[in-house]
């Protein structure tokens, strides 16, 4: 009995000995960040960083939502969600006074009307959801609309993101409706559209929509450009297209939630992000565009000319962002049900 | 109170403990909740409603049960058809092989479920080990389509959940009197009738457990239909989770949660009720 007791004191005693340590708990999408990134942030601060993942923005809205934006220090949120998290009072105002590199970051992307003058959140990285194809089965000359996902050689053959916004807004572009449309009847002739491209929809991924192309079970589809990009490094073969109708763009950033613990810390990891050569250590990795106007200058030519990476401003203007569509989500929602049940 | 005494205190009341805090509590909060409205702001609120239990009548819904039903029960099936004759010949080998053969029933439990399954999108994709395989022997000339399919589902369903249903019916056939199919062979049984007369009745607890054992979890596996069905099908368990993070709509996907409850509930009522009956009709001399 007494055994135990001294265990337990001796427990106790032992926390105040980690207190000198700083901490940094960072939140952030599955394979966003290289660990090389973190382990050089570790030793040039001196902070720990303790690092979790998640797969998509609702899981990470919900549990910041339950603890009030306490327990993490730093997460990505996408555009949308930057915008609903703000307006909910679930973020904390990041100083940009304390962000030495602040003047780094492409100026295109900031003071949106998600986040003006970038009060809460500082920009990532940026990059689209648009066709990919495997070279040996699809000839790149047919993929150049999205319409094109529609043709009958696909029967089976296509992967989707497991993402009912981008899945619907895909219907909603070919029918000439903006991506963030909140009618009804709009949302409704999307799924009808949706509806008769399930034949050839083989696996809607929410994980990893590369893996069905590396695995030849798909031959194209909808995927981000990062993946595109991953999948290329591995199996040459795999091409990223823009269509024509224009592709569908987001911006991951860094937020701090309102509730984070070592907001010094967050701050000092976010100007560490946005050192250009960190910029481009992180870019060549996980094959999305850098937030940041020097780092695209120090990059080499192959990778700034990759349009897999940095498209066309052509293109980019004939894209749309996503932002919140609020209630109607739920539209969205139904219909998605109404999708994945075959009514 | 002695030492004895104290330990039995402590082991119960942690238990008991333990269950209240994080099976009772979360259970009642969830039933709560479904009787709310969607409010996003807090998560759920006012006023008070049963609209929540309405909408789950919406065909869709029903479609989307129907859809979970039909998967656990085949599941369900596919598992006792493999388990029975296992299970039969695992209770009748010698006494020290046992051990082993339950062990490597167990052991590739001690491995995540979820890690299991990305195992078998390798063994299955179309460049991966099956495939490679029936390739090289000449067999077929174009990868065969196993990823993606009903078939991928099943055959992840069923291996994750195989064991819940060895086990229940290793335990009761293991305790079956032998000398009672001695018995019936000497007065002239055949193993039709030893079969359907004896050995089946017999085990008929050991069945009906793992049944429940099988069928149950089947409901919620969802990441077995995500990862090898391609996320094409809506199982109850998607749906709940899409309630939840997507819709933000906690009250509706409480009520089906609720909804999955009671059946899983009226189920356990049938399975004791059922029991209690075999157990009188076995007593009788």
């Amino acid at each position: 009995m007494k055994h135990w007791m001294i265990l337990v004191c001796l427990f106790l005693f032992s926390v105040p000995a980690f207190a000198g340590e700083q901490h940094l708990y960072i939140y952030n999408w599955t394979e966003y960040m290289p660990d090389e990134v973190l382990t050089a942030f570790q030793e040039e601060t001196g902070i720990k960083v303790i690092y979790a993942t998640y797969d998509s923005n609702e899981s990470m809205y919900a549990k910041i939502k339950l603890t009030r934006g306490k327990g993490y220090d730093v997460v990505f949120p996408s555009t949308y969600f930057v915008h609903k998290m703000r307006k909910e009072g679930l973020l904390s105002p990041i100083d940009h006074e304390a962000l030495t590199h602040f003047q780094h970051l492409d100026p295109v992307l900031m003071d949106q009307p998600y986040d003006p003058g970038n009060e809460y959140s500082i920009p990532y990285v940026w990059g689209s959801t648009a066709l990919a194809y495997n070279r040996d089965q699809v000839a790149p000359e047919t993929m150049t609309s999205w319409k094109d996902l529609w043709r009958p050689e696909f029967k089976n053959r296509l992967v989707m993101n497991d993402d009912l916004r981008e899945v619907l807004g895909v219907g909603l572009i070919i029918n000439g409706f903006s991506v963030n449309e909140t009618d009804p009847d709009r949302i409704h002739a999307a799924y009808e559209s949706i509806r008769t491209l399930l034949p050839n929809i083989r696996v809607f991924s929410g994980d990893s929509p590369k893996q069905p192309l590396l695995n030849l079970e798909a031959y194209a589809g909808m995927v981000w450009n990062g993946e595109a990009y991953m999948a290329a490094q591995e199996f040459p073969s795999i091409e990223y297209a823009y269509p024509k109708e224009g592709a569908i763009f987001w911006v991951d950033s860094m937020v701090i939630p309102a509730g984070a613990e070592n907001k010094a810390q967050a701050h000092q990891f976010i100007d560490f992000i946005l050192k250009p050569e960190i910029a481009v250590q992180v870019c060549e990795y996980i094959g999305y565009a850098p937030a940041n106007r020097t780092a695209v200058d120090l990059m080499p030519e192959a990778v700034k000319n990759n349009p897999m990476i940095f498209p066309d401003p052509e293109e980019v203007k004939k894209g749309e962002f996503q932002t919140d569509v609020g209630d109607a989500i739920l539209v969205y929602q139904r219909y998605w049900e109404r999708l994945k049940t075959g009514n | 109170m002695n030492e004895r005494q104290r330990f039995k205190f402590i082991a119960v009341f942690l238990n008991m403990g333990w269950f209240a805090v994080f099976v009772l509590v979360p259970g009642l909060m969830v039933i709560g909740i479904s009787f709310t409205t969607r409010d996003t702001a807090t998560f759920f609120g006012l006023p008070v409603t049963l609209a929540q239990y309405r909408e789950l009548l919406d065909p869709v819904y029903a479609g989307v049960l129907v859809q979970s039903l039909v998967y656990s029960l085949n599941t369900t099936l596919l598992c006792l058809g493999i388990s029975y004759p296992f299970a039969w010949l695992l209770s009748r080998s010698p006494g020290h092989r046992r051990p082993l053969l339950l062990m490597l029933v167990i052991i590739p439990f001690w491995t995540s479920s979820l890690i299991r399954t990305y195992a078998l999108v390798i063994l299955m994709k179309a460049n991966g080990i099956i495939n490679t395989l029936l390739m090289k022997a000449g067999l077929v000339s174009e990868p065969v389509s196993l990823m993606y399919t009903d078939f991928a589902v099943y055959v992840g369903l069923v291996y994750s959940l195989l064991p819940f249903m060895v086990l229940p019916l290793y335990a009761v056939m293991e305790k079956m009197d032998i000398r009672l199919v001695e018995a019936a062979r000497d007065l002239g049984a055949g193993g039709f009738q030893v079969f359907f007369r004896i050995v089946l009745p017999l085990s008929l607890p050991g069945v009906m457990a793992g049944c429940i054992m099988v069928f149950l979890p089947a409901m919620g596996l969802f990441y077995v239909p995500d990862l090898l069905g391609g996320a094409k099908t809506m199982l109850m368990g998607n749906f709940i989770k899409n309630q939840f993070l997507t819709a933000m709509n906690w009250p509706f996907g409480s009520a089906a949660s609720v909804f999955l409850l009671l059946i899983m509930g009226l189920m356990l009522v049938i399975y004791f009720g059922l029991s209690r009956r075999f157990n009188r009709y076995q007593q009788v001399p």
